[in-house]
């Protein structure tokens, strides 16, 4: 729910509890003022009644409300001491319109002249009850209404223009990248202490955060930079020492085998450098990947790697599996999860690419038996036995799935298969 | 050494703060016949710049005293048109992209093969005198780079892209060792790394090797057991 909205939702409620409860009480107010100004009426009504009864004796009636509304009835003198002034609402016949209709009843009793009691009905206009609360319930809610939208007005108005600054940290924080800087141009002071506070908040987080990010990455570009150079002298030292001796078939093997092992490590400083890099989420940019295009690309490339190994590759495509991801981390998934497929098949096996809209996977010979799904992707966990092996490039795979919206799995049919899927949300 | 061979000698500027690389790739150079020079900071990288020309320069571009991108400015404020190789430690793109943009003409990443960096130099210097250098020819075998092509005594031989890119890189590093790690960086880049097996190589180079030997070339490659190839003279 948008911020306009729920306010606008808690202001009518309030609004509309409110009115409504002001209308009652207002109601009840309006009801009883006219009734006792009825009351008044009456009783005037009934003074002058009274006084006109004693000049002229025709006005006594029997039973029925004429059109002077009133019925006066003679009655003895114990039951006249009784009656006191009431007012009560009733209902009355009229002839007239054949229906009954609610007025204000009074009945009272007086002593004329002759010393004679008598009983007096009088009764007022109609009171219309119903098109009252018609009329009071119809304006009520054209009040109701015009407050409604006035607030609205005002909430938008006033709302859009006080969350201005909020909006717009809002807007950096869903654009921020890490490897980009927000300049101080972008926080403009503003008139509220709270706005402030909050962008001193989020400069303050935003600049810790590439900072670390920065240390990060130079310790990374460091450890790199410290830890090849060494490897790489020594490994360039000992190929010129092998062109300027002349040396023996053993010396040979035994400085060959010296730069393979130099040759490893630095394989391996290299993926643990790509792991960490990959998990400090330094590959950025972004764009619409089509697989096919890097599954082609990458088979292309290590045609001679696994034509070497006598494997025989089969491509089955039913649809491209387009995802949006960074192209560098897209190519190195492709290419892990290829030489996983090669490394791990035997003499002359076979690798099964399958490549749906929706997933692909690559699927290899090899072992006959299911390697433990929960340690499959973990560092290091390697086939002791092979030594092409770093035991780094599943992990690769896992991270880059991890760091850009895919989900990979493992499963044993009697071949290995891996699958990549888009992470469901 | 006659006075001729001494002026036609190719003049290399080194800019490198590390010492141990610094001395490792004079020596090699200087084993490829190449008259040495080295800087190891900023201000007497630049000093050497101004008061001499240079045929290549390689540049280190993160100096104790200053970044290296700048002396490329300095170039070409200077009008010069020394040739540069970049050399970083940073496996950065955009450090790569800015490089090239300032006018240098190849960028390479540390660590890197001596054997590699001896065909960059090669290749930066034969872009730079390209009337004379589009060809090269040892003994009678005859390359033209720009069509990809190779001739021996004349007669074409058909080879793939790989068994040429080999072919190439092996001549630019005559008579020396080449490890396996090396033609498989150079030929397949990033796809193979240091920890794959480099034995796939081999039937690129059996395949080249057999078609140099049914056409006679006077040239051959050797393997060097254990480390690699070794391209030599007949």
């Amino acid at each position: 729910m948008k911020l306009i909205n729920y306010t606008l939702g808690f202001y009518a409620t309030i609004l509309f509890v409110t009115v409504s409860l002001w209308g009652v009480l207002f109601y009840s107010q309006l009801l009883w003022q006219v009734r006792s100004s009825i009351d008044e009426g009456l009783a005037d009504y009934k003074i002058i009644i009274i006084d006109n009864l004693k000049n002229d004796s025709t006005i006594i009636q029997s039973s029925n409300f004429g059109k002077n509304k009133y019925i006066v009835k003679q009655i003895d003198e114990n039951y006249a001491l009784k009656i006191t002034d009431t007012y009560r609402d009733t209902l009355i016949y009229s002839t007239l319109k054949q229906s009954k209709y609610r007025a204000r009843l009074l009945t009272t009793a007086f002593l004329d002249e002759n010393g004679r009691f008598y009983e007096m009905k009088v009764i007022s206009q109609e009171i219309n009850r119903g098109k009252l609360i018609r009329k009071f319930l119809f304006s009520l809610l054209g009040m109701l209404l015009f407050l409604l939208i006035g607030t609205a007005l005002v909430n938008n108005f006033a709302l859009k223009k006080t969350w201005k600054p909020f909006y717009r940290v809002l807007n950096l924080l869903n654009g921020f990248r890490l490897d980009q800087k927000l300049p101080d141009k972008n926080f403009p002071a503003s008139q509220i202490h709270e706005f402030n506070l909050l962008n001193n908040s989020v400069k303050k987080l935003v600049n810790t955060n590439r900072e670390i990010y920065e240390s990060q990455k130079h310790f990374i570009e460091n450890v790199s930079h410290e830890m090849q150079t060494p490897l790489a002298i020594g490994m360039n030292k000992l190929e010129m020492l092998v062109d300027s001796e002349e040396l023996s078939e053993p010396q040979l093997q035994t400085i060959g085998d010296i730069i393979d092992t130099f040759k490893r490590l630095s394989g391996l400083n290299k993926s643990l450098l790509l792991l960490s890099k990959i998990k400090n989420k330094q590959f950025l940019s972004e764009e619409n990947i089509d697989f096919d295009d890097v599954f082609i690309r990458t088979i292309n490339n290590l045609t001679d790697y696994i034509d070497f190994w006598g494997i025989n590759v089969a491509y089955n495509k039913s649809g491209n599996f387009v995802h949006k991801m960074n192209p560098d981390l897209a190519g190195i998934l492709m290419m892990n999860l290829v030489k996983n497929a090669v490394t791990h098949n035997c003499q002359n096996g076979k690798i099964i690419i399958r490549m749906t809209s929706a997933s692909f996977s690559i699927g290899n010979t090899g072992k006959k038996e299911a390697i433990p799904s929960d340690r499959i992707f973990q560092r290091f966990n390697k086939d002791a036995e092979n030594k092409r092996s770093t035991g780094l490039g599943l992990a690769i795979v896992k991270a880059v799935t991890n760091a850009s919206g895919l989900d990979i799995n493992y499963s044993f049919n009697g071949k290995h298969i891996f699958s990549v899927t888009k992470t469901m949300n | 050494m006659t006075k001729k061979n001494n002026i036609n000698r190719m003049k290399i500027l080194i800019i490198e703060d590390e010492p141990e690389l610094k001395e490792l790739v004079k020596n090699f150079l200087e084993s490829e016949n190449y008259r040495v020079e080295v800087a190891d900071s900023y201000h007497s990288g630049l000093d050497k710049i101004i008061t001499y020309d240079y045929d290549c320069i390689l540049l280190d571009i993160m100096l104790p005293d200053g970044n290296g991108l700048m002396l490329l400015k300095e170039l070409e404020k200077l009008d010069k048109k020394d040739s540069v190789i970049i050399i970083s430690a940073k496996d950065s793109i955009d450090d790569k992209v800015k490089g090239l943009e300032l006018g240098a003409d190849d960028y390479l990443t540390k660590p890197f093969h001596m054997a590699e960096l001896n065909a960059r130099i090669k290749s930066v210097l034969r872009r730079k005198h390209s009337e004379e250098h589009r060809f090269t020819e040892i003994k009678n075998v005859k390359i033209n780079f720009d069509e990809r092509l190779v001739f021996v005594n004349g007669q074409k031989v058909e080879l793939n892209r790989k068994e040429f890119d080999i072919l190439v890189f092996l001549t630019m590093n005559t008579n020396r060792v080449v490890s396996k790690s090396a033609i498989a960086e150079n030929i397949w880049g990033d796809y193979i790394d240091q920890s794959d097996d480099f034995d796939f190589i081999y039937s690129q180079v059996k395949n080249l090797r057999k078609k140099l030997r049914i056409y006679q070339a006077e040239i051959e490659i050797n393997t060097i057991y254990g480390i690699g190839y070794k391209l030599l003279l007949k």
